[in-house]
């Protein structure tokens, strides 16, 4: 054999290889916004977990959750993370969408990462205080706008009453300072910040009431990728299995991950409580969401959550 | 003109140093502001790290490619109406109600066809550019000397002829004017499809800077945007200049 021949075949044997690692690697983009929710995907893909199981996973930061259904229907990203009130709304609209897992829930250990808070001129306390303020939310119809609607529901207190505004986390503190809102509805690390600025103080934990593993986050597919991919699913769903009791168990892991994906700086995660990462995804959590929507008027029709995930 | 071209800066300068006074004395704590003087160090923090040229190449070629398309069909539509008068009237009821429709409105159903990346972003920007063009192409036309379109009918011209020889020349002038104002509404539309939607560009970055809870940094591409969006229209009124002499310089001032 010359060496023009060996050099060839050397090639050929690099060029097919190549190849081969390109086929086995199943190309994978993840969109989440800029939460602890998506931890588990964060890590897995921090960690290499998504490599070690054939997935050539990217992760893009998405503005707005509630963009997340046309990017999935687009195929910009193949999974995304919806809060279940936008997945229910984007499945109630008719968008052929499915749950593939578990991003988060929540958990009694979480409930004070969430909270309303308020100014101490508004002289709000308690829910019924509530009534004729002006409240600031992050998203009308979102995920902490609806369950701090709930609360006041289940307090008593009718939230038309409420006169609600959207205000995006990072203005909350100066809205609220400037007394154009009584009371923000918000989240870490944006309400430590608040509260240590004096700004306001808390005036109700709205998610302390919740029944335990209601998900906060989930992640979801077009139906059509979930049938045609099955094994890069079963492979996502392993992985992010595994990222998540990385997650749990080692959370300064999630928080370095986190900060990588949505460049929030490490000393603002670094005394941040992350959500708890849950993979399992089952029927009743859903249910519970289509009732708490139900109960607020979300909904036109009933939508069937047997199938809404997938198998 | 010379003499006094340091008095403009005193207004900003002196805002910018009260603002960095203010901010340091008070001790801001806020999540969407941040002192001058650590956005000077954020904007060179983004600029060697390249996230920053990135972002601008990202906007600028979807800006570019955007409005060079809508200019381009602005531009024939215009040219079209202008000189085939029947068609103009029976076009008006459908343009005037597509053309009110704000840009932005469309994203949705963008970003459900295009997906994220360029096209969407190239689609929304050329959607937004074509209006002003082809108004201002076809009122550019209209006020073309009649007597010039009187010559090229008694030299019989072809069609071809009388619109690159007589019409073009003389309605260049404020059918730039037209472009010049495209620009700029293509690099807002760019950033402001990028804030809502599209993770790339200035407008992304601005985005992600914001919900990192990086004000300075967000800051830092605010700024950046209005240097691109001067020096774009500085480029665009000397390149006008050039090209038309005294009547661009005319057009431009009204």
């Amino acid at each position: 054999m010359t060496l023009f021949s060996k050099a060839a075949l050397g090639g050929a044997f690099m060029l097919l290889a190549w190849n081969g690692t390109a086929t086995a690697q199943t190309a994978l983009n993840i969109g989440c916004t800029a939460t602890t929710d998506c931890a588990s995907a964060a890590v897995a893909l921090e960690e290499g977990i998504f490599k070690k199981n054939g997935l050539e996973v990217t992760m893009t930061l998405i503005g707005i959750n509630s963009n997340i259904p046309a990017a999935l229907l687009s195929n910009s990203i193949q999974i995304g993370g919806p809060t279940p009130s936008v997945f229910l709304q984007a499945v109630d609209g008719g968008l052929d969408l499915v749950a593939v897992a578990g991003a988060s829930s929540t958990s009694k250990a979480t409930f004070d990462t969430a909270g309303v808070v308020a100014t101490e001129a508004s002289g709000i306390k308690e829910p019924k205080d509530f009534v004729g303020k002006k409240v600031g939310a992050p998203g009308i119809g979102a995920f902490l706008q609806v369950l701090f609607s709930k609360w006041l529901i289940d307090n008593g207190v009718d939230p038309k009453s409420v006169n609600f505004v959207e205000v995006t986390f990072p203005t909350m503190n100066d809205t609220l300072k400037s007394g154009a809102v009584d009371a923000v509805v918000t989240a870490e690390p944006m309400m430590s910040r608040i509260i240590a600025s004096k700004t306001g103080a808390p005036a109700g934990y709205f998610l302390e009431t919740l029944p335990e593993r209601r998900p906060q986050i989930l992640y979801a597919s077009t139906r059509e990728w979930a049938d045609a991919n099955a094994d890069a699913l079963k492979a996502f769903r392993s992985s992010i299995d595994e990222a998540a009791k990385i997650v749990n168990e080692n959370p300064q892991k999630g928080r370095t991950a986190i900060s990588s994906f949505t460049k929030i700086p490490m000393d603002v995660l670094s005394n941040m409580k992350l959500s708890v990462a849950d993979p399992k995804l089952e029927t009743e959590q859903l249910d519970w969401w289509v009732a708490t929507m139900d109960e607020q008027n979300m909904l036109q029709s009933k939508p069937d959550t047997s199938a809404l995930i997938q198998k | 003109m010379k003499r006094a071209w340091w008095k403009g800066l005193v207004v900003p300068a002196a805002l910018i140093v009260l603002a960095e006074l203010a901010m340091r004395v008070q001790g801001s704590t806020s999540m969407s502001l941040a002192a001058p003087s650590d956005i000077v160090a954020a904007f060179f923090a983004i600029l060697f790290d390249g996230s920053l040229l990135l972002a601008t190449r990202d906007t600028l070629v979807s800006a570019g490619i955007g409005l060079a398309a809508g200019g381009f069909i602005g531009l024939a539509l215009g040219i079209l109406f202008g000189l085939v008068k029947p068609l103009d009237r029976l076009m008006e009821v459908t343009i005037e109600a597509i053309r009110p429709i704000p840009s932005v409105a469309i994203l949705p159903i963008a970003m459900l066809v295009f997906g994220f990346g360029y096209r969407m972003e190239i689609a929304i920007v050329a959607f937004s550019c074509l209006w002003p063009v082809m108004i201002m192409t076809r009122s550019a036309m209209a006020g073309i000397e009649p007597r010039l379109l009187e010559v090229s009918r008694a030299l019989r011209l072809s069609t071809w002829d009388r619109v690159h020889k007589i019409v073009l020349p003389a309605a260049l002038p404020r059918i730039m004017v037209a472009f010049r104002l495209a620009a700029s509404i293509a690099l807002v539309v760019a950033v402001t499809v990028e804030i809502a939607a599209n993770p790339l560009g200035l407008g992304y970055g601005i985005l992600v800077a914001q919900q990192a809870l990086q004000p300075a940094v967000m800051l830092a591409y605010l700024v950046w945007i209005g240097i691109v969006g001067y020096l774009l229209n500085a480029a665009l009124s000397l390149m006008q200049q050039r090209l038309f002499g005294r009547a661009g310089r005319v057009e431009a001032a009204s």
